[in-house]
């Protein structure tokens, strides 16, 4: 059976404190923040560049407007400030320098550990996107919805974040078998910027892709919010496509409940 | 009462058999042929609260596999385990509490933070009462000489200032038992004497259960008064160092400088172990001659300028064992 048998008294304290360490020590690198937000704002600037080029020389579609299309890719950008960090790498580099095995003996459990200190990172560069966002909105004009709208996006956002968390966490959890994973994880990245909406909306691609892209778990990380934000999800679609996100959790959280007890039953049964 | 009691525990672990070549490596990752070996193979011992026990064997004895075992890591093939009145693999969150574990070769530390951050970490992981945690920390920075370093990153550490962090660390939240898997490999005499005085009164002060495994005898020899000697996964010795002495170490060596040139050195009694120059060492087996009578025949034959009897150390009694293996009184033969 799994290693985690019986369980006493469950304390929040000490995974508090693991999300706060990890949170102070993303802040020590302070370079990082600042390259970060600069890469943010390059990348913003040149989208912008690209999708006015794009739309002076060919018929705007009637989906989404020139300031639309501006407005949804500086958000993806935002986005990509917490969206494309590799939350439970911690797990990966335990398995591969066996670290894990002492992170075992702890009174901990030890996937929560996990996800304490990838949320800790995850919340200093929530953080940083308040700066950039002010940056964003003084050098490019976005628009900016209805309180309600707003409220709805965050919820959608949380969702779409959580499934991505979810991906992440499954795909390190395959370290449990091999340490090579590298390459699989670069794919889902490059799939996810690219049928996830990071890049270009889906709402331009060609109807029948867009019918399969619109149900997968990559939309649901950024496609949906986004889409929920620039007002192209209106308020009566609101519950259908939160119901998709909330499937997407619900499925990938299961999966990622089975690969950490796969994982982790093969690591007491064949040792670290 | 036993606190610790393991019957009949055996590990097996599966791996894939490996084929030689190219063509092997690419077959195998279609179908794969795996091999079973047992790294444990029926261990069963029992260990009374407050002893400070020696785990000794040589690579691959299965000394890890055992720890990992006791300390709920590892399921066992078979065989049963308690600890504290726990079952570790069972009960891996209660049994955690109870133990503490230095890995030599591993730190528990957290690489990027200060020693007193890692701590404040683990009071909390071990919900350590915050004035018991404080009298503690005090105890370990005083004997442990951490009170220089406690505010230096982990990662800038020397390896000796690590060990003794890891050591403070495994111990902030009273564990009954301990488990030490090679705590001085790698560090200088100092460090290591350090680390030993520290071992030695957690167990008389505190009243610590440890189990200590080593390649370094002198290790042994300082702290355990008991050993068991492990060794393709089986227990083949488990006794008091005294007696492994006494059966194992029958051997002294009588080392005698000749104060003149002899061409053949041979006093009856003893074999020749080897000669450089005028030093000339003979192994004798101490319950067949006495060293009064060797001595006697020595000086008899031969011209000498000094004489000294060599106890045989712990480690050349293990190396013996490790070598032909321990068999209960049989040591009368030679090698």
């Amino acid at each position: 059976m799994s290693v985690v048998f019986s369980r006493p008294r469950f304390r929040l304290e000490p995974y508090v404190e693991f999300a706060k360490v990890a949170m102070a020590k993303e802040a020590t690198y302070r370079f990082d923040v600042f390259t970060n937000i600069a890469s943010v704002l390059v990348r913003v600037y040149i989208l912008r560049t690209v999708w006015v080029a794009l739309y002076a020389h060919n018929a705007a579609p009637s989906e989404l407007p020139l300031h639309a299309v501006i407005t949804y890719s500086t958000i993806a950008m935002l986005m990509s400030l917490v969206m494309d960090i590799d939350q439970t790498r911690i797990l990966r580099d335990s398995l591969h320098d066996g670290s894990i095995v002492l992170d075992f003996t702890k009174p901990m459990r030890v996937p929560l550990y996990f996800i304490a200190n990838g949320t800790g990172e995850v919340l200093f560069h929530a953080v940083l996107m308040i700066p950039a966002l002010a940056l964003a909105l003084f050098f490019v004009h976005i628009d900016v919805p209805s309180f309600g709208t707003l409220a709805v996006f965050l919820v959608s956002f949380l969702l779409g974040y959580s499934v991505g968390f979810c991906i992440n966490f499954i795909l390190n959890c395959t370290a449990f078998w091999t340490l090579e994973i590298t390459a699989v994880q670069f794919i889902v990245t490059w799939i996810t910027d690219l049928v996830g909406g990071e890049l270009v909306p889906l709402v331009l691609f060609p109807a029948a892709l867009q019918n399969v892209l619109v149900v997968l778990p990559f939309a649901a990380m950024f496609s949906t919010p986004l889409l929920i934000y620039v007002g192209h999800i209106p308020p009566a679609q609101y519950a259908g496509a939160l119901g998709l996100q909330a499937f997407w959790l619900i499925a990938l959280g299961a999966v990622s409940v089975v690969m950490w007890r796969l994982g982790a039953r093969r690591l007491v049964s064949q040792g670290g | 009462m036993a606190i610790i009691e393991t019957a009949d525990l055996r590990k097996v672990f599966r791996s894939v058999k490996r084929r030689p070549g190219v063509g092997g490596a690419i077959a195998a990752l279609f179908s794969r042929e795996y091999e079973e070996k047992a790294a444990v193979d029926g261990i069963t011992m029992s260990l009374e609260a407050g002893e400070l026990v020696g785990y000794l064997g040589p690579n691959g004895a299965g000394k890890s596999t055992t720890i990992k075992m006791l300390t709920g890591i590892l399921v066992p093939t078979s065989g049963s385990i308690s600890v504290a009145d726990l079952v570790p693999h069972r009960q891996r969150l209660e049994n955690a509490q109870n133990i503490g574990v230095v890995f030599g070769q591993r730190s528990q530390l957290y690489w990027d933070l200060p020693l007193r951050e890692s701590f404040a970490l683990l009071r909390s992981i071990y919900d350590v009462p915050r004035e018991r945690f404080r009298e503690n920390l005090d105890h370990f920075i005083e004997i442990l000489d951490l009170d220089e370093f406690m505010d230096t990153p982990v990662r800038q550490l020397s390896l000796g200032e690590r060990m003794r962090g890891d050591f403070a660390a495994a111990m902030l939240h009273d564990p009954k038992i301990v488990y030490l898997d090679e705590p001085t490999i790698g560090l200088d005499v100092v460090a290591k004497e350090a680390i030993r005085e520290f071992i030695t009164q957690l167990n008389r002060e505190r009243g610590t259960t440890i189990i200590l495994t080593t390649h370094d005898l002198a290790d042994i020899e300082r702290l355990a008064r008991r050993v068991i000697l492990i060794d393709d996964g089986t227990i083949i010795f488990d006794g008091p160092i005294s007696r492994l002495r006494e059966e194992y170490g029958t051997h002294r060596t009588l080392v005698i400088t000749l104060a003149d040139s002899y061409e053949d050195v041979q006093v009856e009694g003893a074999d020749l172990e080897s000669r450089e120059g005028n030093v000339v060492r003979l192994r004798f087996d101490r319950r067949r001659t006495s060293a009064e009578a060797l001595i006697r025949r020595a000086m008899e034959r031969y011209a000498l300028s000094d004489i000294a009897i060599v106890e045989p150390d712990i480690d050349s009694i293990v190396r013996r064992i490790y070598r032909e293996g321990y068999t209960e009184g049989a040591i009368g033969s030679p090698s």
